[in-house]
């Protein structure tokens, strides 16, 4: 029985490190190796990674069908590669995709599934994971099955830490028959690049209703431009037809980590939070001393965002 | 050519005749006011039940869960695209009354409530309730599901439930379009728009873009009021306690710590603004 991080492409997501020093601090606690399972077609690409998080073998699935992201195909190669390896716990990084593939995964291995997992712990023999529920308002502790248990690990809480001692992990090959697979739906309409992402911003500005009207807007703009970030806003915002979707932070939307958020107007909903939580540096600007907001904080100024803004802008264009 | 569910593996699809209508199955679930508990948590008053598990929450009230009801909208769309369609809408637990007559009142031709009989369900064992009741039903040409609901937030059940039926799922829509028998689905993605086009029967989940839900009218929601659901229990669609038996057992629940370590700055909006900047330029934050 091993402990598997299963993860898939030729480029290293966001995550993906804490995700393997999750799984190593468990493999430990449960006396199990750590293996690391790659579909695609590059090993050097995790190897070095894997040395650094202490990842005793590297086992990557090749095929042509692999190429691209297609989760049918994904589905099962993976299921293929864990009839032959045994694995008690199995941790994927918390995305779109493995949020498709981590049930149907279970299903095929006869196992369970966990998502928005930022805990797992060894407790009495069995595997015991933490997971936000209710927008982030509370935290759920569930017990998991000994054996096939699929664990969707939302990162933005957690911290990287590389292993005490690096380990020299093989570079395992593994064939898996994909010969009879189509997937059943295709992508006729890729993602239009749309310039750089949320996801990936170091500065963001972050609106909410405390704005009080969509033409207030504005001045989120051109804080985020002063400063060189991006903007974005609450969902309340989206629901209320103020911004697009995609300009969206929080559970349901963007998931950001960036060094600075600048929270204007926004209370601070356990919702939005599992958005922007994870900034190393959160400014709240709200004019009520005991939102929530300001818990997150580490700078807060009790004020009206109409007033305080332009100051900012100002400041942040001078010097 | 419609197709049909008829028995326990993909390969027992049967095709149906031609004018028969399409079928949606919609899922929903009765779920804790997840504004109602933010608000308690906000305000420092969420509490946790003496179990150490579940909610403390006489006061919250209990409605529809909001990704589901936007998989309710998303049928109802297509019906409004000219689609001919009867739409079923099922949920689990005893008491599902108001729900379910939402949705009648919305336009469902068939409510269903499957009673778990107390049973308490992890996601796999909700998933075999639904699955059981859409095979034993007559099938589905396309299962609409919320793509998470805003008590767990775990989103599995609808992907279980795809496997189970033996059918693609296509997570987070925006948008669906039926043509024939085939369905573009518009999804969210943290690139952006994706499209992507197969044939039914499938599973589609719905993400909140779709926009603000529609309210019944008045004179539909009076009609409603008639319309009972159909009780159906786990028995009699074949499954025993012991197949519903939870394999992920919720152990406890908590509410979170934040430790709260905020600097307010004081001062005019002028001075706050230039400590700010000079603060965050010295930490080099910017």
């Amino acid at each position: 029985m091993s402990v598997v991080v299963c993860s898939w492409g030729n480029t290293v997501e966001r995550g993906t490190e804490e995700v393997l020093t999750a799984a190593r601090a468990y493999s430990v606690a449960a006396g199990l190796p750590l293996r690391w399972v790659v579909a695609g077609t590059d090993c050097e690409a995790v190897r070095g990674l894997a040395a650094r998080y202490g990842v005793a073998a590297v086992d990557l699935i090749s095929h042509p069908k692999l190429a691209g992201y297609g989760p049918d195909a994904l589905t099962e190669a993976l299921a293929r590669y864990f009839a032959q390896v045994q694995a008690a716990a199995v941790l994927l990084n918390q995305t779109a995709e493995s949020r498709l593939v981590a049930p149907r995964l279970a299903t095929r291995l006869g196992g369970a599934v966990v998502t928005n997992v930022f805990a797992l712990r060894h407790e009495g023999g069995a595997l015991h994971v933490s997971a936000t529920a209710y927008g982030g308002d509370t935290h759920a502790t569930y017990r998991m099955p000994a054996k096939n248990s699929i664990v969707c690990v939302a990162t933005t809480t957690l911290a990287a830490e590389h292993a005490a001692a690096p380990t020299e992990p093989q570079c395992n090959p593994v064939d898996v028959d994909l010969g009879a697979v189509e997937e059943r739906f295709k992508v006729t309409a890729a993602p239009k690049a749309e310039g750089p992402r949320l996801e990936d911003a170091e500065i963001i500005v972050g609106g909410g209703r405390g704005l009080g009207k969509a033409d207030n807007l504005g001045l989120i703009r051109d804080l985020a431009a002063a400063l060189g970030g991006m903007w974005g806003g609450s969902r309340l915002l989206v629901d209320d037809g103020w911004i697009d979707a995609s300009r969206q932070i929080g559970l349901t939307g963007k998931i950001t980590r960036p060094r600075l958020y600048v929270a204007a107007g926004i209370s601070g909903a356990s919702q939005h939070m599992a958005g922007c939580s994870a900034a190393k540096t959160i400014v709240a600007i709200n004019k009520d001393r005991d939102a929530a907001i300001f818990r997150y904080a580490r700078f807060g100024i009790v004020g009206d965002c109409l007033e305080v803004i332009p100051e900012l802008i100002k400041a942040a264009r001078g010097g | 050519m419609r197709t049909r569910l008829s028995g326990a593996t993909p390969a027992a699809w049967i095709s149906k005749a031609k004018n028969e209508p399409m079928r949606i199955v919609v899922c929903v679930k009765e779920v804790l006011d997840p504004n109602a508990v933010n608000n308690l948590a906000l305000a420092g008053k969420l509490r946790i039940g003496a179990d150490g598990r579940t909610l403390d929450v006489a006061s919250v009230p209990r409605l529809i869960n909001g990704y589901d009801e936007q998989g309710m909208e998303v049928a109802l769309r297509i019906r409004d695209a000219g689609v001919e369609c009867r739409i079923a809408v099922v949920s689990i637990g005893g008491d599902q009354q108001a729900v379910l007559r939402h949705c009648a009142a919305l336009g469902a031709d068939e409510i269903v409530a499957i009673d778990p009989a107390g049973a308490e369900l992890d996601c796999e064992a909700v998933a075999k309730l639904l699955a059981a009741w859409i095979k034993g039903s007559g099938g589905a040409d396309l299962v609409l599901c919320g793509r998470q609901a805003s008590d767990d937030d775990q989103g599995v059940v609808p992907v279980l439930l795809a496997e189970k039926l033996g059918l693609p799922a296509v997570l987070f829509a925006r948008a669906v379009e039926v043509s024939g028998t085939s369905l573009r689905v518009t999804r969210v993605t943290s690139d952006g728009d994706e499209v992507v086009q197969g044939a039914m029967p499938a599973l589609v989940t719905v993400s909140n873009e779709v926009g603000v839900p529609r309210f019944p009218t008045a004179k539909s929601k009076m009609a409603a009021r008639k319309m009972a659901p159909v009780a159906v229990t786990a028995a009699s669609l074949g499954l025993s306690a012991g197949d519903l038996a939870p394999t992920v057992a919720l152990v406890k629940q908590q509410l979170p710590v934040v430790a709260g370590n905020c600097e307010f700055l004081q001062g005019s909006a002028p001075e706050v603004a230039q400590t700010l900047i000079a603060r965050l330029r010295a930490d080099g934050v910017i």
